[in-house]
């Protein structure tokens, strides 16, 4: 087999893989639903491996001359200079993890609280200073200038002044922003852009798999920002210019607008992340206050129940959240490495191709 | 035993007493060897202390009285200052310790009542509940004290030895550098003052009386099992404290896509910014920070580690991420100095930073500073690699003007005039770098007289430079279509390489050998100068027939006719040649005219009858004047000059 046939097979078998994975990713089992922090530690995984093929096909045993010409002359710089874009969203995404350990944090004095026999009228007054603080934590989202610091509520102006419970709860949220002026939203947006299909003769080439990968990066992306909170969000685009011909695209488009359809709808009412564990902690949190709330020592029967029922949830969450986050920020700084090391090679690749022939 | 009826345990010590007793009595009645009077002692014991207990239930928890009584007080003390706007803390030590000791009373109470094990019993459980509140409305305040306490001592100001990094010699060598002369051009790029003065620094970042009072709420606090508020408000104010002092370094909060693209005068600003904020934060900052947190929480196990990673987090990962860019990017020469910098300010804080976050926690930190390190040590090698391609790759389409000092040998030399300082460094760097000059490379690396050898890593290096830029501007001299201009180029270009390497930290890596031997080496090209321009010129006044007297008229003419052409040629060309050293300048003139004055002082001499002949353009005078005109860099014409000379 020539090396022409070898390298249209080894693009078939990458595209193959490649459906395949993202079919196992759309029909995650029971404990993995989509975007929880167990999903997404496989869609980082699936990013991996498919980076790993497509440096394989792109570039062992190829004349880096290759590629230099058009059209890749064009397209590396292009896939490099996306490369660099995600780079800042796995530093805002890794650090957006930050502030949901904060909000596992939180959870953690809620069940401390709560988990008690008998529940009496200060357990149930420490859960709901732990449950304001964890709900304005996560729906202060990522606005610029929402972040106000402690001592400009100042401290000193008396003790029944301000609402303590509001002051405390913007402690920690967010403060290392990648840039001034950044927004997730936009860096996804610019790295949809110009992101065109190849077509005929480009389609059955290398060119494809190149889109392909693109492709890729930008979803599992765009998927982290939509389920972590990070620097303004607002404005993520739901929409990927992926012609639905692709064979090998139907599970990720599939899985794109799954997501895109749960963005529109919880943007209307304010952004937490998508992050499945922290949505069902939002539920949990919400209707743990209103019992909170309501609570008179020794309570009514039945609401402790629930709320009782509530608390083992929320431990739940808690576990998941306790073993998976750390590990995610991990994940996400291998993934960050993987392209920095992938684009050092494509760069290396560039110059000994446009080096003239000694 | 009927005294045992009246003896109803008042104190809740007596309950204790009581209970322990019950559990004994029950637990000596499954013994199986009891003898029979022990066996009826106990059952009378397990019946009277029944009794007991049963009596205080049915007389509706009477036992209860002195808890009650107990709890009643310490709510006073605790509620009384849900009422009042001052903070306790700032009311005095006693008060302070009279709260705490209140707070203690709460949780013994509820220790007790939690401890009895008379479940069903309403009082008990109303008196537990009314202690668990009060317990957390003191934690409550606790917690608001503490904040107040930590926001109002937060030191503001930095440690006094640190100066702005504004005030530091920020002058960014650039191609602009060259037209400075020695001295400036050193100044401009001297590496970060300060460097070795403040190494580790640690401050007191909350004044020492008030770590004791958080200390007294931390153990109350976590006593209560409210260590995870403790812990929240703690990171909140410590967090954001480091972070004020963090953006008053006025690192630029740039992006990775920012850094790849910023133009290098702001991107050197920002990388001794970075330099810089890693001395303060690492070296003094968290090695404070890190204090602190062992003075607060050191006894209470792993939390202490926890709060503190995450106090520092934020701000390790901005320095982080900038230096992951600057490792990234295209590694330009003129970034060599810089990254330099970075580099060997990462290498001396590796180990604090080791050291810093020595538990599991903080594992990854480490890990990524190391990998950094090596980054940067890479990024430092590909630009040192860049500069010697650029030095040997430098091309130009025209010969330069004038044949002074080329701007390149300017660039070349006064850049690497800085690398000495980093001279252990450059040395670990590039030992294993290009191997044919590797090989050159035969003392040890390590010791003291290594840095100082002319066969160190780095000497071998900069002399492979060197010889890069000798034999580029060969390559430059022969764009000038003038051989004896060929010449003045070449001298003056390896005289001006000699003169820096004699005039600076160079010298001892170049040795006296490369010194004696480049000094011949201009030597020989002055020589040749000579050599070309004038011995056509001073042949011409030759004397063919060294027997014969004089010459005849018209040979006499022609000769002075043809000095006097070809003297003027090399007026009209030379003149506009540089030499921009005096020195230089001042002995080829020497040399020049003892050749030229000479030659033609004894034609004239030898030919004494046609002296006053108006043939005779020029007087011996007049030659040795206008050969002061050579090399000054301005071209002249004869006619002004001898306008010049007749006023």
């Amino acid at each position: 087999m020539d090396t022409q046939e070898q390298e249209l097979e080894d693009i078939e078998l990458f595209q193959k893989h490649v459906s395949d994975r993202f079919t196992e990713l759309s029909s995650p089992p029971e404990d993995d639903a989509l975007l929880s922090v167990s999903w997404l530690h496989r869609l980082l995984d699936v990013f991996l491996c498919c980076e790993a093929e497509f440096e394989a096909i792109l570039i062992m045993d190829r004349d880096p001359s290759q590629l230099s010409k058009p059209p890749f002359d064009r397209l590396i710089p292009e896939f490099i200079e996306r490369a660099v874009k995600a780079l800042d969203i796995c530093n805002a995404v890794a650090n957006g993890v930050d502030s949901v350990r904060h909000c596992q944090k939180l959870s953690e004095i809620v069940i401390s609280a709560l988990d008690q026999n008998p529940l009496g009228d200060g357990h149930a007054k420490r859960a709901k200073k732990a449950l304001l603080m964890l709900l304005s934590a996560m729906n202060l989202d990522d606005k610029e200038g929402t972040h106000v610091k402690a001592t400009e509520r100042s401290w000193s102006f008396g003790r029944r002044g301000v609402n303590k419970e509001q002051i405390a709860g913007h402690f920690r949220s967010l403060s290392w922003q990648v840039a001034k002026n950044w927004s997730s939203a936009k860096q996804i947006q610019s790295m949809i852009y110009n992101l065109v299909a190849p077509r005929g003769a480009e389609a059955s080439g290398l060119p494809s798999p190149i889109y392909t990968m693109n492709v890729i990066m930008i979803f599992v992306m765009w998927a982290m920002v939509a389920a972590i909170p990070c620097q303004e969000r607002n404005g993520l685009p739901t929409h990927f210019p992926v012609p639905k011909q692709l064979n090998w695209a139907h599970s990720l488009i599939g899985l794109q607008e799954k997501i895109a359809d749960e963005w529109k709808k919880k943007e209307k009412k304010g952004m937490s992340g998508l992050l499945d564990e922290l949505q069902k902690m939002e539920k949990l949190a919400q209707s743990l206050i209103d019992f909170t709330d309501s609570f008179h020592f020794p309570g009514d029967a039945e609401k402790v129940k629930e709320a009782a029922a509530n608390v083992s949830e929320l431990k739940e969450i808690f576990r998941r959240m306790d073993q998976g986050l750390t590990p995610l920020q991990m994940h996400i700084r291998e993934v960050f490495h993987r392209i920095v090391r992938s684009r050092t090679e494509f760069l290396d690749v560039l110059e000994k191709g446009s080096a003239p022939a000694l | 035993m009927d005294e045992c009826q009246s003896a109803i345990p008042a104190h809740d010590g007596d309950l204790h007493v009581v209970a322990a007793a019950h559990h004994i009595v029950k637990a000596l009645g499954t013994t199986k060897n009891l003898s029979d009077d022990l066996r009826k002692i106990l059952i009378d014991l397990d019946a009277h202390l029944s009794l007991i207990t049963s009596n205080i239930d049915s007389k509706g928890g009477k036992g209860f009285v002195e808890v009650e009584e107990r709890l009643k007080r310490v709510e006073r003390k605790i509620v009384i200052w849900e009422s009042d706007r001052i903070m306790i803390w700032d009311s005095g030590p006693k008060e302070a310790s009279n709260y705490l000791e209140a707070v203690d009373e709460v949780q013994t109470l509820i220790d007790s009542l939690r401890g009895l094990s008379m479940n069903e019993n309403q009082k008990q459980k109303e008196l537990l509940h009314r202690a668990s509140s009060l317990l957390q409305m003191a934690m409550s305040r606790l917690e608001e004290e503490l904040i107040h306490m930590l926001v109002k001592h937060k030191q503001q100001s930095g440690p006094t030895c640190m100066p702005s990094p504004s005030s530091q010699r920020n002058v960014v060598y650039h191609e602009s550098v060259v037209s400075l002369d020695n001295e400036s051009a050193k100044e401009a790029s001297s590496k970060n003052f300060c460097s070795d003065e403040c190494g580790e620094y640690i401050v007191d970042l909350v004044p020492e009386h008030v770590i004791l009072d958080i200390k007294s709420i931390a153990k109350v606090m976590f006593a209560s099992d409210y260590g995870q508020e403790f812990c929240e408000a703690f990171i909140g104010v410590r967090k954001e404290a480091l972070e004020q002092h963090f953006d008053i370094l006025e690192n630029g909060k740039l992006s990775i896509e920012d850094v790849l693209k910023m133009e290098w005068c702001s991107l050197s600003t920002e990388m001794n910014k970075w330099t810089w904020s890693m001395k303060i934060i690492f070296g003094v900052y968290l090695m404070s920070e890190k204090r602190l947190c062992d003075q607060v929480l050191g006894e209470f196990g792993s939390v202490n580690s926890f709060c503190f990673l995450e106090i520092a987090k934020t701000t390790i990962l901005c320095l982080l991420n900038f230096g992951e860019a600057i490792a990234m990017g295209p590694q330009e020469p003129e970034k060599l100095l810089r990254l330099l910098d970075m580099y060997e300010t990462l290498a001396d804080l590796v180990i604090d930073i080791d050291a810093l976050f020595s538990e599991n926690g903080g594992s990854f930190v480490r890990l990524e500073f190391h990998k950094l390190l090596e980054g940067l040590a890479d990024s430092v090698k590909a630009a040192f690699n860049a500069f010697r391609v650029a030095v040997s790759s430098n091309g130009s389409l025209y010969p330069f003007p004038g044949g002074g000092v080329h701007p390149l040998s300017k660039y070349v030399m006064n850049y690497i005039s800085m690398f000495p300082e980093y001279c252990s460094t450059l040395n670990l760097l590039l030992e294993d770098q290009h191997s044919d000059v590797a090989s050159l490379v035969s003392e040890p690396q390590c010791g003291p007289t290594a840095s100082l050898s002319t066969s160190c890593a780095m000497a071998c290096h900069l002399r492979s430079i060197t010889s890069s830029l000798e034999s580029n501007l060969h390559k430059k001299s022969k764009l000038y279509k003038d051989e004896a201009l060929q010449h003045i180029f070449l001298m003056n270009n390896l005289h001006y390489m000699v003169q820096k390497v004699k005039g600076s930290e160079l010298r001892p890596f170049f040795g006296d050998e490369w010194i004696r031997k480049h000094n011949a080496k201009f030597q020989q090209h002055e020589m040749n100068y000579e050599r070309v321009t004038w011995s056509s010129v001073v042949s011409l006044l030759k004397d063919d027939n060294p027997g014969s007297s004089s010459l005849s008229k018209s040979a006499f003419k022609e000769k002075c006719k043809g000095f006097s052409v070809a003297f003027e040629e090399v007026y009209k060309n030379q003149t506009s040649w540089c030499i921009p050293d005096p020195q230089l300048r001042e002995d080829l003139r020497i040399s020049t005219s003892l050749k030229v004055v000479h030659a033609y002082r004894t034609f004239l001499g030898r030919n004494p009858a046609h002296v006053d002949d108006k043939c005779i353009k020029h007087t011996v005078e007049d030659v040795e004047k206008l050969l002061l005109d050579l090399f000054e860099g301005s071209p002249r014409s004869l006619r002004n000059s001898r306008r010049m000379m007749k006023t």
